[in-house]
């Protein structure tokens, strides 16, 4: 067997610049592909990490009708028991209820419509540490009657700290509600559509602006790891009184689990291009090589080497061209990744407001996962696998004489 | 004692339309130790005839018996364990494995007949050395002349311990002073070991040292004389 080894090994290097200009395609291809994979990963794993610690947590608990009709009316009340079944799961690590409304926010200048979050202070901060964003005040503490708001919202309604907005929606069945309210901090987020938007007050403070005392919209689950879900869904589940629904993430941002698919999808169609143009490539050096050596094929056959160990020969020889590729692939990319995963890479200027206008952070993270650098790698080796069926197919239809007049 | 004994082979070549009988009905028997020549004009079948002969080239009709053995009743797998335990080949050019040197090519085939390290070693050296080229032994065959390759290849050949040698035109590619170091080598290496050499050639200078020489033209034998040298 090892004499094989060294026969490949020699071959391998019988046309040296060959062999290297095509397991340099292969590099190319598995590490453009790691570095695709990986930013589309990291880029997602942000995004939905955005999301779920802004907007929808993990898992949410609503009033069942609520994710339909997202109006007060469909609210929840909030029942002890059940807050300490909550409190009392290994697998949740935090838990928070809110209101979530919308309401008119005025200043002297101006109105704009703003999503008003009903939210309790300490464990909010717990689950989105969002007083990181604060750029300017104070955060609120519970029983404050003080508010948090937007950047961009701030700066459109031109007020700063201390200055006092008013607050105009609706109430719990109909009810008109009016407050005045004074700005306890300007939050810089770094998504452009809730710094637009968003007003975060304290969840006791907002059940007396709606009137809706004891009622929530929706509670706020947080696990440690995505995976972790479903288990603790299925735990509640039989827990939930009758006009409560229980939501994992995904269910609740549709649009963000239906972007991501899409990008995962147009994604592989770019990497199932460039594994094409690659294995192509790949299959005609091995045309090549096989048809320069169809004569000492011939010679090997004529004095006694069976077809089974040529073609073991030669699939042993592609299979290092493969390997060759595959090797310095990942072990060039995976430092390479490493340092980004590890220091995403912050979109300044023009860049960044494109970004922002679009709706995303302007920031570019990594994923790290193994699949990440096996999959590339096992592509390859399937379209080697797949040569290696040309590869036996060559062989086995050789004829010696012809071979021998080569 | 007959090594090979031939009956009635027939080739028919349908190539496009025309049909072409390559070797058109050869019966002939060689016996052990002979040193013969196959000689006949460019097209005349002495290939096909070697090749049907060595059991690389499927007969049309006929049949091919070597030490008893109806070669072409062999499957493909058998045929090619055959070959490698019992004919020895040395082609016109490019006969080695390039990638190997000339040693590991002499003892490849040994191994492929799964001949212990320490045997194929000595002979390695002894047929390298009885060719005159032992101290190429590490070299590769692109290293080495033409001369010397051919050399190599006998040695190969005569390594395997075959019943007979066929070489098809070794000198066609060699210059004068190499064929007839080869031919001296080849004829010394048919005394001593006592192996059959049949060769096809036009070479005048193989003919000369040929002890039986077949004439063959258009697939057909002209005449068949054994001379004492
Ligand atoms: N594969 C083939 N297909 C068709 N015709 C062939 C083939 N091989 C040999 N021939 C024909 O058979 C005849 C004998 O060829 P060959 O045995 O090579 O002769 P020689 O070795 O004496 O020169 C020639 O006419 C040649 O053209
Ligand atoms: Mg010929």
């Amino acid at each position: 067997m090892s004499t094989y080894f060294i026969i490949a090994w020699r071959n391998l290097w019988r046309n040296s610049r060959r062999t290297l200009i095509t397991s340099a395609s292969i590099f190319f291809g598995v590490f453009f592909a790691i570095f695709m994979s990986s930013l589309q990963r990291g880029s997602f794993e942000n995004m939905v990490d955005n999301m779920v610690r802004f907007y929808s947590g993990y898992i949410q608990i609503q009033e069942s009708d609520f994710n339909q009709h997202r109006s007060l009316n469909n609210s929840l009340q909030t029942y002890q028991t059940f807050q300490q079944e909550i409190e009392n799961h290994p697998l949740i690590t935090q838990s928070s209820q809110r209101i979530e409304s919308f309401a008119l926010a005025g200043s002297d200048e101006n109105s704009f419509p703003a999503m008003l979050f009903g939210i309790q202070p300490e464990k909010e901060e717990a689950i989105s540490g969002v007083s990181k964003w604060l750029s300017e005040g104070s955060f609120i503490k519970s029983g404050s009657k003080d508010l948090l708001i937007g950047k961009v919202l701030a700066k459109n309604l031109k007020i700063a700290v201390n200055d006092s907005i008013v607050l105009i929606g609706q109430g719990y069945h109909g009810v008109s509600s009016a407050g005045i309210y004074r700005i306890s901090g300007i939050l810089d987020f770094p998504l452009p559509d809730l710094s637009k938007q968003l007003i975060y007050m304290d969840l006791q403070n907002a059940q007396e602006f709606f009137s809706m005392p004891g009622l929530i919209t929706s509670q706020v689950i947080m696990v440690e790891k995505p995976e972790q879900v479903a288990q603790v869904i299925r735990d509640l589940t039989p827990k939930l009184g009758a006009e409560m629904k229980i939501y994992a993430w995904d269910e609740l941002q549709p649009e963000l689990v239906s972007l991501i698919d899409g990008k995962t999808a147009s994604g592989k169609v770019v990497k199932l291009l460039l594994f094409m143009v690659i294995g192509f490539g790949v299959w005609a050096t091995i045309i090549m090589l096989m048809h320069e050596r169809k004569r000492e094929l011939g010679v090997m056959i004529a004095v006694g080497f069976q077809k089974t160990r040529i073609m073991i020969m030669i699939i042993i020889e592609s299979a290092f061209i493969g390997l060759i590729g595959i090797l310095i692939g990942i072990g060039i990319s995976y430092p390479f990744i490493w340092y980004l995963f590890n220091n995403p890479i912050h979109v300044t200027g023009e860049m960044a407001e494109t970004y922002k206008s679009m709706g995303f952070e302007p920031i570019l993270k990594f994923g790290i996962n193994p699949d990440i650098f096996l999959s590339p790698a096992f592509t390859i080796l399937i379209i080697f696998a797949v040569l290696s069926i040309y590869e036996i197919w060559y062989v086995a239809r050789l004829k010696t004489v012809t071979a021998l007049k080569a | 004692m007959n090594v090979i004994e031939i009956k009635d082979l027939v080739k028919i070549y349908n190539s496009s339309e025309v049909q072409v009988k390559a070797v058109n009905g050869i019966t002939v028997n060689f016996e052990e130790g002979e040193f013969t020549a196959v000689v006949g004009p460019s097209g005349s079948g002495k290939t096909t005839f070697l090749n049907m002969l060595g059991g690389l080239d499927r007969p049309t009709s006929g049949s091919v018996k070597i030490g008893g053995t109806n070669v072409w009743d062999l499957s493909s797998r058998k045929l090619i364990d055959f070959r490698m335990n019992n004919i020895g080949f040395v082609f016109q050019s490019y006969n080695l494995i390039p990638v190997l040197t000339a040693g590991e090519n002499v003892e490849f085939i040994m191994h492929l007949q799964g001949r212990p390290k320490k045997e194929r070693e000595e002979r390695t050296k002894e047929m390298l050395e009885a060719m005159g080229i032992g101290d190429r032994i590490k070299s590769r065959p692109a290293k080495l002349s033409g001369g010397q390759q051919q050399r190599v290849a006998v040695a190969r050949a005569l390594a395997s311990k075959p019943e007979f040698i066929l070489a098809d035109e070794p000198t066609a590619n060699l210059d004068s002073h190499s064929t007839t170091e080869l031919l001296e080598l080849m004829s010394q290496m048919n005394k001593k070991y006592n192996t059959t050499f049949i060769f096809a050639t036009h070479d005048q200078r193989v003919m000369d040292k040929a002890r039986r020489i077949i004439t063959i033209e258009d697939g057909k034998i002209l005449s068949d004389e054994k001379f004492e040298r």
